[in-house]
């Protein structure tokens, strides 16, 4: 297992983080106070029951999601992102993180080569656009043949097998070479043994300094991190 | 760069997107063929009406303009005029000369045009619209075999042209509606036929005989004089393009109609004073009068442009008239100056706004289109709301997100549109030939096809219940109902006329489209395309991330 990382300052930090979600009049605390700092290079498990709001603090740090008006910060790479603007806060979701769900998300009417180019499409202005196509599909290829899928390209979502979409979905997520990856149950859709080939493909990008914080309620998942941060009534153990 | 790509994808990856370019494409070609064939009409009512009229009408009433030559050479001294001339305008009987069958001679009420061909050819172009004429050689291409006009027999026009028979009488043009005896074709073209249906040159009118025009003089205090009945030989008939006109117009010389109705130059008289034989002493001339000028305008000059110089020319003509000491006679000092259109509103009016209305209510469609375009739009973002999220989780910004449905709105307008205005544009430019089709009966074969595509149908009906599809039982089991409906229309389907041209005169249904609103109603399908995406476009520009890909 790769050794933990000795920098001070971590590269993401959620400090005493609220969520509330309001159902009509009623108001469910999600979150409470909960705090988590990952490191560059490390491999976080958050473990929790369902409905203990791991999901909700992923979403949170990725930037999918706002943090109640009164909570503490999250800050990556030093910076608030919630007091980023909404371009900077496209930009990080684009260019920082790398999202991978458990039911992949993949858009249907797009190919396997384009569903994994996505994201570098929408980063991309139309001049870089022609300038860049060529060069980005070799790129995305040359990614999806390292995660197993250089024969698919071509193909759609709906020709493909759970565990061929997930290592789609892991390409896409990996396409603008982010600083972190965030998965909500990668294998929670998967058979064990494809789980398994999924959980070491993200070992391998792990291995080769990806940070990594990953959702499971799966114990023997969890184990595979460096660390565990167990979350229970919204609280960070 | 991505919003591009998707918008393609969605348009052409599933069949809703077609469906609503069905619908904006159907919307566009509905309201473009109304109002395409609604302006042919108008422009063939507008053009026929203007024929023979020139472009500004002076009118008086019966007592006519006196001095009307000087006012004629005050016109014609105008910048913005062409050429002038004088017409007198009157009704009048003439009796035709063939029977009504029991012994008496037909007599038909008309409307009596005194004309100088000469001049009123400048004016109206009257030469060419003299019927039985020698073709030119474009338009000897374009006759029928059969058509008369191809033989020399017919061809007058310096008959019509002199209004003179070959002996030298007086003659007289009929519009070519008045004769029974030509009939009109299909195509528009005219045969004179006798009571056989066959083409005889004995029924052509000029062959007939001479008519007896019967008119009523009115003296300048409104007294009616007494009848005066003169013999006129037919030498041409006239089609002007608009039936009410060939119904009833006759054109006889200018000076003949003058001395009919008593308008042309007389001796004046004294009621006092006797000459040595006891006659009314002769005190002076009394002048020819005219009870209309028709005035063309040069090239270029609006016809309001032009009535605004007439009426400036009447009044120095009336100045100088009433200055005139030797004038036996003083002209009005008010008369009715109209461009052409003005004249002919109560033809042209009702045709007008008839077509406005048309494009008003069928404007309605837009709306149509728009709620149509909002409907599956809604459906469309209501499908893709976790395709939103996926793209807001990779980056994409709101007004990425609003821009791919705008866009997606923007392609179904423009290719509906497009495919709208092809679809019109088959449609108009063969709708003569579509209307000929419906015109005659369905041949046998495509009879006994109908049914044997119902029984094809009643096949997929019970191989649809064999195979428990639900859809497939339904769709079929709809569209055999339409076969079957389509086969007994074919069945019974003996030809019917909808545009009889005997009827409806225009021989043609205007088959030309109206580029104007062709590209205005393009235009408004791709606009309200783009109105009907942008409220659920805003909504999915507006859908939270996080929302979006809980959403199932």
């Amino acid at each position: 297992m790769h050794a933990p990382p000795q920098t001070t300052l971590p590269l993401i930090s959620a400090q005493n983080v609220r969520k509330t979600y309001r159902l009509g009049k009623i108001s469910v605390p999600v979150l409470r106070d909960a705090s988590i700092d990952v490191h560059e290079g490390e491999w976080v498990s958050i473990v929790g029951s369902s409905g203990s709001g791991k999901s909700t603090l992923l979403h949170l740090l990725g930037g999918l999601d706002r943090a109640d008006a009164d909570s503490g910060a999250i800050r990556f790479g030093g910076e608030d992102i919630r007091a980023l603007g909404a371009a900077r806060e496209n930009r990080y979701r684009n260019r920082d993180v790398g999202f991978v769900f458990q039911f992949y998300h993949l858009l249907p009417e797009l190919n396997v080569l384009e569903n994994a180019m996505l994201p570098a499409l929408v980063g991309l202005s139309r001049w870089r656009w022609f300038a860049e196509k060529g060069a980005l599909r070799d790129r995305t290829a040359e990614l999806l043949k390292t995660c197993g899928l250089g024969h698919r390209l071509l193909h759609r979502p709906a020709e493909l097998s759970g565990g061929e979409r997930q290592r789609v979905a892991i390409a896409r997520a990996l396409v603008n070479g982010p600083r972190m990856l965030l998965a909500d149950e990668p294998t929670g859709n998967l058979d064990a043994k494809t789980g398994a080939g999924i959980l070491d493909l993200l070992a391998e990008r792990h291995a080769a300094g990806l940070t990594m914080v990953m959702v499971t309620h799966d114990a023997s998942i969890a184990a595979r991190a460096q660390r565990q941060v167990r979350i229970a009534d919204g609280r960070v153990q | 760069m991505y919003a591009p790509l998707l918008a393609n994808r969605y348009l052409t990856s599933r069949i809703i997107p077609f469906l609503a370019v069905a619908a904006v494409a159907l919307c566009v070609a509905l309201v473009i063929v109304v109002v395409s064939v609604m302006s042919g009409f108008l422009d063939m009512v507008r053009s026929s009406g203007k024929t023979l009229i020139g472009d500004v009408v002076v009118t008086r009433d019966i007592v006519g303009i006196p001095y009307y030559q000087d006012f004629i050479r005050e016109i014609e001294a105008l910048p913005e005029a062409e050429a002038a001339s004088a017409l007198v305008e009157s009704y009048g009987l003439l009796q035709m000369p063939y029977g009504t069958g029991d012994g008496g001679k037909r007599i038909e009420t008309v409307q009596v045009w005194g004309i100088d061909p000469e001049s009123f050819d400048r004016v109206t172009d009257y030469q060419s619209k003299l019927y039985w004429r020698t073709p030119t050689a474009q338009e000897a291409k374009s006759l029928g075999p059969d058509d008369p006009r191809l033989e020399s027999e017919y061809q007058r026009e310096n008959d019509g042209m002199s209004l003179r028979d070959s002996f030298g009488n007086p003659g007289i043009v009929l519009g070519i509606e008045i004769s029974p005896f030509n009939r009109r074709t299909k195509d528009g073209s005219y045969r004179t036929e006798n009571q056989l249906g066959q083409q005889d040159p004995g029924y052509f009118m000029p062959n007939v005989g001479n008519v007896l025009l019967t008119l009523v003089p009115v003296s300048e205090s409104g007294r009616i004089v007494g009848e005066k009945k003169s013999s006129f030989a037919v030498v041409n008939e006239f089609q002007s393009g608009v039936y009410q006109i060939d119904a009833q117009r006759v054109l006889a010389p200018l000076t003949d109609v003058q001395r009919m109705l008593m308008l042309d130059e007389a001796e004046l008289t004294s009621k006092t004073e006797f000459d040595d034989n006891g006659r009314p002493k002769v005190i002076g001339t009394t002048p020819a009068r005219a009870t209309t000028i028709v005035v063309k305008a040069k090239r270029g000059v609006d016809p309001r442009t032009l009535r605004e110089a007439v009426e400036r020319a009447y009044g120095n003509f009336y100045t100088k008239a009433m200055e005139n000491r030797a004038n036996m006679v003083k002209p009005p000092a008010r008369v009715i100056v109209a461009t052409w259109e003005e004249r002919l509103s109560d033809l042209i009016g009702p045709v007008e706004k008839e077509r406005e209305l048309m494009r008003t209510l069928f404007s309605i469609v837009y709306v149509v289109c728009a709620a149509l375009v909002l409907a599956i739009f809604w459906s469309i973002v209501q499908e893709k709301t976790r395709d939103i999220g996926i793209l807001r989780a990779v980056g994409a910004s709101r007004t990425g997100v609003l821009w791919i449905f705008l866009r997606y709105g923007l392609l179904i307008g423009v290719v509906g549109s497009i495919v709208g205005v092809f679809l019109a544009w088959t449609i108009v430019a063969r709708i003569n030939d579509i209307h000929d089709l419906l015109g005659t009966p369905a041949p046998m074969w495509l009879r006994v096809g109908a049914w044997v595509i119902v029984a094809i149908g009643l096949l997929m009906i019970v191989r649809g219940i064999v195979r428990a599809s639900a859809l497939q039982t339904v769709l079929w089991g709809f569209g055999t109902l339409a076969l079957i409906a389509i086969a007994i229309v074919l069945w019974h389907h003996e030809g019917h006329v909808i545009w009889d041209p005997s009827v409806y005169y225009f021989s043609r249904i205007p088959s030309t489209i109206d580029f104007h609103t062709a590209w205005t109603t393009a235009l408004g399908g791709t606009i309200f395309s783009v109105i009907g995406a942008a409220i659920p476009a805003g909504r999915a520009a507006d859908t939270d991330p996080v929302q979006s890909l809980r959403y199932e």
